[in-house]
């Protein structure tokens, strides 16, 4: 009976948690709320990891025809599908996680009321098991590449650099949101407004460039408090150009990225112990 | 930690100083935007507020069995949700020193889309188990629960009583110092109650603490010595099962 002993005991209430231990200790709960994630997601699909590939070449094909009527950049044509995607595989991972992020601590009530474990966990499974549609993109991608026929070069080494500022921005949105809703239940329905906004004042189907020469000095740099603009305008140089990040868009967004991190980790473990009260 | 259990009758492995629990009960629809606007001009929120539990201070020793009774609404959950950590309280202090093994829900977080074997991995996990021991524990798992043909199918198609059976195999196989029940036994049929008291009882002889609510004075006096009554999230009385279990019985009869 003397089972296997794991001197670690959470306690939410202390102040003094080494959070980052206990996240460790629990990275096999992580591990199957990942699995669960997905399993449910796809397990009553016919079409399943396919929808993944599916809805991006709909709003791809659907950009593609309505900009080749109307001309908003100076891109080559070969490139304008690759340019696209480009914008959108970075605004799909943050517009498919942070829904579901802010749902996270309410569509898994009976837990957080019951079993006792960092929550920190649950809004990290939900950005993590989104990661799978980003690989599954970029192979979309490499496709389009292909057919560009655009060639790998060095420059591609900033591709990870960008992606862990991307997944600081999602997680930092992801522990205040699903914190927040919490507490006011219509975060879910900002999030979605915010969302639709967010698209137009994006550079997902017009190049920042655009943006820089048509606006303000200022109200560019407004612009670029858009973590994602940053980041998809990195990813562009890269990707297309072979040339190395600019360097203020990609600092405001890796600032911004810094600070929405920090923020959301002090919102979420300093409320983190009140949650099984207000579910 | 498990020398500390050894020394038994010295530290209390369980402690409570003072402590107490406030709800503030909503009784309008939580309006926020009203709310602000309301604490702004000074005039406070709406809501009463509720005490789940008060002024309570308990200690536990290792390796004693502790029941607690009460009627409905008298703070039993609360306080076992304060111990198990899951609830914080509003004022005290709550020191426990031991792995907790918290049964408030047999099989919380199952989900029905998934197979008994993926529920069976989540809910170990949650419960703190890294990946060796979940594997390690499986098969004892699955043996215990007597459902190994319906392992791979979903949760959907077990019977309520197979999810229970299911739940509380992962649940005694988590190895805790400190066992925490809330009405779990009085579920499943006969032969699988039987079958759980067995288990508890080699818990205790294997030394580790265990806290429960039942409503089956049967299941009280068999269990443990010490019985701990709440009134109104007051302590009323607190002592020898017999003693209390008595005195608790004739105010409800």
């Amino acid at each position: 009976m003397n089972g296997p002993h794991r001197p670690l005991t959470i306690d939410l209430t202390s102040d003094s948690r080494n959070l980052f231990r206990e996240i460790w200790a629990y990275r096999f709960a992580l591990w199957n709320l990942i699995l669960k994630d997905f399993r449910i997601r796809y397990r009553n699909m016919s079409l399943g990891m396919i929808w993944s590939i599916l809805n991006p070449l709909v709003m791809l094909g659907v950009l593609v025809v309505v900009f080749s009527y109307i001309r908003l950049t100076s891109r080559p044509d070969a490139h304008f599908a690759v340019f696209l995607l480009l914008g959108m595989i970075p605004f799909n991972f943050f517009s498919m996680t942070l829904p579901p992020s802010t749902m996270c601590i309410l569509d898994n009530a009976a837990l957080v009321k019951k079993v006792i474990f960092p929550r920190h966990i649950l809004p990290v499974s939900v950005v993590l098991a989104q990661i799978i549609h980003v690989v599954i993109q970029f192979v979309l991608l490499a496709v389009f590449l292909a057919v560009s026929r655009v060639s790998p070069n060095l420059a591609w080494v900033w591709i990870p650099v960008l992606l862990v500022v991307e997944l600081g921005v999602v997680l930092g949105f992801a522990f205040i949101l699903s914190a927040l809703n919490v507490y006011y239940r219509d975060t879910l329905y900002l999030v979605q407004s915010g969302l639709t906004i967010l698209f137009w004042f994006t550079p997902i189907f017009y190049p920042l460039s655009v943006v820089k020469t048509s606006l303000k000095p200022w109200i560019y740099r407004v612009y670029l408090l858009n973590p994602l603009a940053g980041i998809i305008d990195s990813f562009r140089r890269v990707v297309l150009e072979g040339k190395a990040p600019e360097g203020l868009p990609l600092g405001i967004s890796t600032g911004v990225a810094v600070l929405l991190l920090l923020l959301g980790w002090a919102i979420f473990s300093r409320k983190e112990r009140h949650f099984a009260d207000k579910i | 930690m498990t020398t500390n259990t050894t020394q038994a009758g010295k530290q209390p492995i369980i402690q409570l100083d003072g402590v107490a629990k406030m709800y503030r009960l909503n009784k309008k629809k939580p309006f926020l935007v009203h709310d602000a606007v309301q604490r702004l001009l000074g005039r406070g929120t709406s809501g009463e507020d509720f005490w789940a539990i008060r002024e309570l201070s308990l200690s536990i020793q290792p390796g004693e069995s502790l029941a607690v009774v009460g009627g409905n609404g008298a703070g039993k959950s609360t306080l076992l949700g304060l111990i198990a950590g899951t609830i914080s309280p509003t004022c005290g202090r709550v020191t426990v020193s031991g792995r907790v093994g918290a049964l408030l829900e047999l099989g919380a977080g199952f989900h029905s889309d998934l197979t008994g074997r993926e529920n069976v991995f989540l809910n170990a996990s949650l419960l703190g188990l890294q990946r060796e021991e979940a594997e390690e524990q499986f098969e004892n798992i699955v043996t215990y629960s007597e459902l190994r043909d319906f392992i791979d199918v979903p949760l959907r198609n077990y019977s309520s009583g197979m999810q229970v059976r299911l739940g509380f195999a992962v649940a005694i196989h988590i190895h805790p110092e400190i066992l925490i029940m809330d009405e779990v036994m009085s579920v499943g049929d006969q032969s699988f109650q039987i079958k759980c008291s067995r288990s508890i009882r080699q818990f205790q002889e294997a030394g580790k603490t265990i806290l429960f609510v039942s409503h089956s004075p049967g299941q009280v006096s068999q269990l443990c010595r010490r019985v701990i009554w709440l009134e109104h999230g007051r302590l009323k009385r607190e002592g020898p099962t017999e003693e209390i279990l008595a005195a608790y019985q004739q105010k409800s009869s």
